[in-house]
C-alpha cells in the first residue's frame, strides 16, 4: 500500500468507528454508554500519550496531572463560562502548564524525566490539596450544574475523534517527523537542524491540552470531585499501560487496548477488582519482555517466530538433558588435542 | 524549646530515617549496579511486612526470628524475577537507554502484579500487633522499644552492607561494576552471577525492612508505595548509585520531616519533600553529596 492508500483507509475506519460510537447511546442501555465512556476516554488520552512519548521515547507519567488540571478547570468555571468554552479552557490552562514544567524538565531523558513528571505530578496534587484546605476551607468540590448524559458522551467522542485526526495529521507534518527524528536519536536530530526544544515543547503541550479537555468534560460526570480522584496517578499509570500494550508508535494501537481494556475492566472489576489489576500488570511484563511493538505489530509471522523460538529452545534443552552437549565438547575438545 | 525536646525530635526523625535508608540502599544498590529502577521496591517491603505479621499472628513466631527468614524469602523471589524477566530484558536490547525505559515499565508492572496479589490474598484492612511496646529511657527521654530496636537493626543492616561492598571480595566486584561494566568484565567479573545475586539482595533488604516496620506500624496493602516514592528522594539526593549518599541522604532526610513538621503545618510534610526532591533533581541531578560530575 502506498501513502495514500493507507491515508483511506485509515479515515475510512475513523468514519466508521466514530459512526459505531455515535449509534451507542440510542441502541444501548445504560451501562453500555457508561462503558462506552470509559473507553473513549483512555482512547483520547492515551493517544494523545503516544502521540508525543511513543514517538520521542520520553517516558512521561504527568498524564493524571494533566487530566486533573482540566477537571478542577472545569469546577471552577462552568457556571460562569458554558460548556465548551470551558473545555476549552481547560486543555487551555492544561498546555500551559505543560509549556512551563516542559521547559524545566525536557532537557532530562530517560528515567530521570520519568520520575521528574511524576513527581511534578504529586507535588501539584498535593498543591492543589494544600491550596484547597487552607484557602477554600474544604476537601472537594460539588458540580450543582451538569450537562446531559448525551452532551457528555457526544463531547468524549468528539474528542476522541480529534485526537485520533491529530495524531494523523501530526504523523504526516514536518512537526510528527521531527518528533520521530529525536524518539530514533535526539543528536543527531539536532545536527541535522531540527530546534528539539521547541519541537519538545510543543509536542508536550499537545499531550497536555487533550488531557486536559478529557479531563474537564469527565469531571460533569463524577459532579463531585476531590484532588484524590481526579489526580489520581492511576490515571496516568493506566494511560501508559495501555499505550504501550496497544504499541506506542503506532496510530491503532493505543485505540485497540484501550477497548480490549475497558472490556476487561468491566467484566472483571466487579467480580475481582484485584485480578483486573493483576492481569494488567502481568500483560504489561509480557509485553515488555515479548512483544516491544505492542499489541498492533502482532502478526501472523510474530507467531511464527515465537513458534520457531520455543522449539529452537526446547531442542537446546533436550541436547542439554540428554548429555548430548557435553558429548560434543568433550569430541571437539579430542580432535583439537589430536 | 528544651534540649530534651530538641533530641526526641531528632531522634524520631532518626528512627523514621534510618527505615528510609534501609529501603533507599537496596533501591541504589539495584540502579547502579543493573540499571533497574526498581519501582516496585516498596511492594516487597509490604510482602515482607506481611509474611511477618503472618507468622507471628497465626504461628507465634517472634517477629525478631522473622528477619533472617524474610531476608532469605525475598532474596529468593529476587533472583527468580531477574531470572524470568530482567536477563531476557538484558539479552534484548539494544543499548542501555532502551534497557533502562523498559527495565522501569517491568517494575511497574510487577508493582501492580505484587500489590494487587496481596491485597487479594489478604484483604485490603489494616493489620498490626504489638511488640516491644513498653518505653525506654535513652539520655532522659522516653522511646518505644520496638522504635528502638528498629532503628538500631535498620542501620545494623546499612551498615552491614556498606562493609560487605568496602571489605569484601565480593563488594569490590560490585563496586568495580558500578564504575565501569566492561573494564569488570575484562578482568574476570561475572556478571551473569552477580547480577541476580545483588538483585536478591537488594530485595532482601526491603523485605527486612518490611519485616522491621511491621513491629512498630500497622500494615496495609498500600503502605509501600510512600516508601518507594521516599526512597526515591532519597537516592536523589545521595546521588544515584552512590551508597554512602543514600544511607546519609535518609537519616538527613527523617530529621528534616521531623523538625519541619512540627514547625510548619503537617499537611504541608508532602508538599516539602517534593519541593526538596524537585529542586534537587533540576539543579543538581548528580546528587548533593558527590563531588564527581556523572555523565546523566
Amino acid at each position: 500500500m502506498n501513502d495514500r492508500q493507507l491515508l483511506t483507509r485509515d479515515l475510512l475506519v475513523l468514519f466508521g468507528l466514530t459512526g459505531w460510537g455515535l449509534s451507542l447511546p440510542y441502541i444501548g442501555s445504560e451501562f453500555m454508554v457508561s462503558m462506552g465512556l470509559t473507553c473513549l476516554m483512555y482512547v483520547a488520552l492515551s493517544s494523545s500519550w503516544g502521540l508525543f512519548c511513543g514517538s520521542t521515547r520520553y517516558l512521561s507519567l504527568a498524564t493524571s496531572a494533566f487530566f486533573g488540571i482540566g477537571a478542577y478547570t472545569c469546577a471552577m468555571q462552568l457556571e460562569q463560562l458554558g460548556w465548551a468554552a470551558t473545555i476549552a479552557l481547560g486543555a487551555a490552562v492544561a498546555a500551559g502548564v505543560a509549556v512551563v514544567m516542559g521547559a524545566a524538565v525536557l532537557h532530562l531523558r530517560g528515567t530521570y524525566f520519568a520520575v521528574l513528571t511524576f513527581g511534578t505530578t504529586e507535588l501539584i496534587r498535593h498543591a492543589v490539596t494544600y491550596y484547597e484546605k487552607s484557602v477554600t476551607g474544604t476537601v472537594g468540590r460539588v458540580l450543582a450544574v451538569v450537562p446531559e448524559r448525551d452532551t457528555i458522551y457526544l463531547t468524549v467522542l468528539l474528542l476522541a475523534v480529534l485526537t485520533v485526526g491529530l495524531s494523523m495529521w501530526v504523523r504526516r507534518t514536518r512537526l510528527g517527523l521531527a518528533l520521530m527524528g529525536i524518539g530514533a536519536d535526539e543528536q543527531r536530530a539536532q545536527t541535522l537542524g531540527v530546534n528539539t526544544r521547541w519541537v519538545k515543547l510543543a509536542g508536550f503541550a499537545m499531550t497536555a491540552a487533550v488531557a486536559g479537555a478529557v479531563g474537564a468534560a469527565m469531571s460533569v460526570r463524577w459532579t463531585y470531585i476531590d484532588p484524590h480522584t481526579v489526580f489520581n496517578p492511576f490515571i496516568g499509570f493506566q494511560t501508559v499501560l495501555i499505550a504501550l500494550i496497544g504499541g506506542a508508535m503506532t496510530l491503532w494501537g493505543p485505540l485497540i487496548a484501550a477497548i480490549v481494556f475497558s472490556l476487561l475492566a468491566e467484566t472483571l472489576r466487579l467480580q475481582a477488582p484485584q485480578v483486573y489489576m493483576m492481569s494488567l500488570g502481568l500483560l504489561l511484563i509480557l509485553c515488555v519482555l515479548y512483544l516491544p511493538g505492542g499489541l498492533a505489530s502482532l502478526r501472523w509471522d510474530t507467531w511464527k517466530l515465537w513458534r520457531d523460538d520455543t522449539r529452537a529452545w526446547w531442542k537446546e534443552k533436550k541436547r542439554e538433558w540428554t548429555g548430548e552437549k557435553e558429548r560434543e565438547k568433550k569430541r571437539s575438545r579430542e580432535q583439537r588435542l589430536v | 524549646m528544651t534540649l530534651g525536646a530538641w533530641l526526641e525530635l531528632i531522634g524520631s526523625g532518626l528512627i523514621t530515617g534510618g527505615v528510609y535508608a534501609l529501603v533507599a540502599l537496596g533501591m541504589n544498590l539495584q540502579y547502579g549496579l543493573m540499571r533497574i529502577l526498581n519501582i516496585a521496591h516498596g511492594e516487597f517491603l509490604m510482602v515482607g511486612a506481611y509474611l511477618t505479621w503472618m507468622a507471628h499472628t497465626s504461628l507465634g513466631l517472634n517477629p525478631l526470628l522473622m528477619i533472617p527468614v524474610a531476608f532469605a524469602v525475598l532474596g529468593l523471589a529476587g533472583m527468580v524475577i531477574h531470572f524470568l524477566c530482567f536477563r531476557r530484558l538484558v539479552s534484548t536490547s539494544p543499548n542501555l537507554d532502551i534497557f533502562e525505559a523498559r527495565g522501569l515499565m517491568v517494575a511497574f508492572g510487577l508493582m501492580f502484579l505484587v500489590q494487587n496479589m496481596v491485597s487479594w490474598i489478604w484483604g485490603g484492612d489494616l493489620r498490626g500487633y504489638d511488640f516491644m511496646t513498653d518505653p525506654v529511657q535513652v539520655g532522659g527521654a522516653p522511646v518505644a522499644g520496638n522504635k528502638l530496636v528498629v532503628f538500631v537493626l535498620a542501620l545494623l543492616f546499612s551498615l552491614g552492607l556498606l562493609a560487605l561492598l568496602r571489605a569484601t571480595l565480593l563488594g569490590k566486584g560490585v563496586r568495580a561494576l558500578m564504575q565501569s561494566p566492561v573494564g569488570a568484565q575484562l578482568v574476570g567479573i561475572d556478571t551473569k552471577r552477580l547480577h541476580p545475586f545483588m538483585f536478591g539482595i537488594g530485595l532482601g533488604l526491603s523485605g527486612v525492612a518490611g519485616c522491621l516496620l511491621s513491629m512498630a506500624y500497622t500494615i496495609s496493602p498500600s503502605m509501600g508505595e510512600p516508601y518507594t516514592v521516599t526512597a526515591l528522594i532519597v537516592i536523589t539526593l545521595g546521588g544515584f548509585g552512590s551508597m554512602g549518599g543514600a544511607l546519609l541522604g535518609g537519616l538527613l532526610l527523617g530529621v528534616v520531616e521531623a523538625i519541619g513538621m512540627h514547625y510548619t503545618n503537617p499537611s504541608l510534610k508532602a508538599l516539602l519533600s517534593y519541593i526538596v526532591f524537585i529542586s534537587v533533581l533540576l539543579l543538581r541531578p548528580e546528587g548533593l553529596f558527590t563531588r564527581k560530575t556523572r555523565k546523566a
